[in-house]
Order: structure tokens, then C-alpha cells, then sequence
């Protein structure tokens, strides 16, 4: 049986020591990190503390050096991410830290996903996010692009305030055929329809799938504006995409 | 280049969709009392305005967030993008 000691990183022993309580969760995680590389337990320490650069540097030295992808998810990028769902869980941290950890994650992904395609594994699809025009609330839409890449989606992320020219040139630029826009505020719900009506003007319409969420927005809204499709939240958000994609696949 | 086998990959971004599903729905209960641009540290995180936000003792630092948790903490989110002005009024 492995133990603590066992785990050269002093930053993950001192983690586990702090923040886990349940003896399953931390004979699980220290057998994982126990027979993990240094520099996989070095990313994995970089990625629950947040820091996208240095698991971009780490993540692309490990595979430098040969390391196989596969390891780098496993003991790195997912062992990391598993102490931080466990820190979540137990309110240690917030969501803020989450999406923080969730970039770093983005950040070492990144080197992998040239692999992938030359491997001839292919993202799900391509998705445009961006929260629309005149507001500036971003957890939902943040969320929901965390579970799309977690899902395989490859994501552009417009941020907030999100204009429809914004959009349309997204679009354009990456060659998406899905977009999601977020809106959480009554006064800036329109500007969804708005946006719909600008790819409908500039003859893009066809050519992408729009889906819409948000607090104050609903089916009966989306419905009404165009959109062809609503989810309530971030799970549904992705298989919602996944409709949609396979969906436009199926239509000749 | 080395090479990805498909299945394997695919059974880390299942495990990978779990971890975060489970996320996803701790933050949505979560944010039944707490809110979501609050960080660990009490300090507000949001891009917005907000009635519950505080200077910090540091200039430079995030804005701390003043809210108890017990209040509905949207009430006090500015409506509009030009609102995200003066703090701790």
C-alpha cells in the first residue's frame, strides 16, 4: 500500500494532509500520485493551485522528454483536477478557483490536442461562447464552456459584452458551426434575438447552429427569437451541443 | 509524433465530464446562498458592479465582497455594464 511519503511533490502531500477526510479518497489519491512521475505530480500540483502557465510549461517539457499523453491526463492534468472536485466539494474553494483550475487544465490540453489530431481524433465540434451585449455576467457561460471542453468541444470563449459583429466574425474566423450566447440580465435578453437577426442579415444563418441560455431566459424565449435551442444549465448545455451537431450531420 | 489510441482517450474525457458534471452541480447548489463570483477569500471576482463590494486594504487587490450569504446576493448586482463603479457605497 502506498504511502504519503511516498509522493515526492511537498505541495500535494501537504494538500491531501489539509484538505481530505474520506480514508477511500485519500488511499485513492495517494496511490495515484504515489506511482506518478515527479513531473506528473509537479503538473498536477500546478494545476489545483491554478496556475495556467505553469502547467502549460510543464505539460509541454513532459512531452518533450516522451512522456505519453495518456500519463500526462491520467496522473497529471485528471489526478489534479480530482483533488480539486474534492476541495469543491468540501467548500475549501469557490467557483472562482474552480474556473481558474479549469483554465490551467485548458492550458495543458492545448499540447495534447495536436496529438489527437494527428492520431486522427477529431474534437467534437467547434463552439463559439460569449455572453451578449451589455452584460457582463460570465459564471454560467464560464461553466458551461468548462463541461463543452471537458466534453471534447473544442471552445472559443468571447468573454463578455459580446456584440453580434463579434459573433459573426468569431464565426468566420474559426470555421465554428455551433454558438452559444448567455445572457443573464431582462434588459439584455434581446439582444440574443438581435444577434440571430444580424446572421440572418449578413446570410449566415444556415450556416450556424445558435443555442441560448441564462437565468431570466427560457424554451418559450428561445423559441420566440429564433434560436435553435435553449438549455437550463451547464450539463444541458453540452448535451444540447451535442444535439445539435449531430443534428446538422443527420440534415442533407 | 507519438500517436492517441480513440478509446482510451475517450475514457479520459468521460472521467474528465464526471469530475466536472459533479462540479457543476455543487455549484449550483452553492449558489442557492453563496454567490458565484465570490472566491475563497472573500473577494469579488465579477467584471460588474455590485452593491456588496468593498475596497480591499491593498490597492490593486480583487474588491472584497461584503455579502452575508444569507441574503439573496442578486438583488445587489448593478443592472447595467456602466454601473461598475464606485465601490463600498
Amino acid at each position: 500500500m502506498a504511502n504519503i511519503a511516498d509522493i515526492r511533490n511537498e505541495f500535494l502531500r501537504e494538500e491531501i494532509e489539509e484538505f481530505l477526510e474520506r480514508p477511500e479518497e485519500i488511499e485513492r489519491t495517494v496511490g495515484i500520485f504515489a506511482k506518478a512521475r515527479p513531473a506528473m505530480q509537479d503538473i498536477a500540483a500546478a494545476l489545483i493551485e491554478g496556475e495556467n502557465d505553469t502547467v502549460d510549461r510543464l505539460t509541454r517539457a513532459a512531452l518533450e522528454e516522451g512522456i505519453g499523453a495518456l500519463e500526462i491526463m491520467d496522473d497529471g492534468l485528471i489526478a489534479g483536477m480530482g483533488v480539486v472536485g474534492i476541495k469543491f466539494r468540501e467548500n475549501f474553494i469557490f467557483v472562482p478557483e474552480v474556473l481558474a483550475c479549469a483554465r490551467a487544465m485548458k492550458a495543458g490540453m492545448v499540447h495534447i490536442e495536436p496529438i489527437l489530431s494527428a492520431s486522427g481524433v477529431e474534437p467534437l465540434g467547434r463552439v463559439i461562447m460569449g455572453t451578449v451585449k451589455g452584460d457582463l455576467h460570465d459564471i454560467g457561460k464560464n461553466l458551461c464552456i468548462m463541461m463543452l471542453r471537458g466534453a471534447g468541444f473544442v471552445v472559443i470563449d468571447l468573454g463578455v459584452d459580446t456584440s453580434a459583429d463579434e459573433f459573426i466574425d468569431a464565426i468566420e474566423e474559426h470555421e465554428a458551426s455551433l454558438m452559444g450566447m448567455s445572457a443573464l440580465l431582462t434588459t439584455t435578453m434581446p439582444n440574443m434575438g438581435k444577434t440571430i437577426e444580424a446572421f440572418i442579415d449578413a446570410d449566415l444563418r444556415d450556416d450556424v447552429k445558435i443555442m441560448v441560455g441564462g437565468a431570466p431566459v427560457t424554451q418559450e424565449f428561445a423559441d420566440d427569437m429564433g434560436a435553435d435551442g435553449y438549455g437550463k444549465d451547464a450539463l444541458a448545455c453540452v448535451e444540447l451541443a451535442k444535439n445539435l451537431l449531430s443534428a446538422e450531420v443527420e440534415v442533407p | 509524433m507519438q500517436k492517441i489510441d480513440k478509446a482510451e482517450y475517450e475514457k479520459r474525457l468521460k472521467r474528465i465530464s464526471e469530475l466536472f458534471s459533479s462540479m457543476v452541480v455543487h455549484a449550483d447548489e452553492l449558489s442557492t446562498y453563496r454567490c458565484p463570483y465570490k472566491n475563497r477569500l472573500d473577494q469579488c471576482t465579477a467584471k460588474f458592479g455590485c452593491r456588496n463590494q468593498r475596497r480591499p486594504p491593498v490597492k490593486g487587490d480583487l474588491l472584497l465582497c461584503a455579502g452575508d450569504d444569507k441574503l439573496d446576493y442578486r438583488s445587489a448586482w448593478e443592472t447595467q455594464a456602466e454601473d461598475g463603479g464606485e465601490p463600498g457605497r
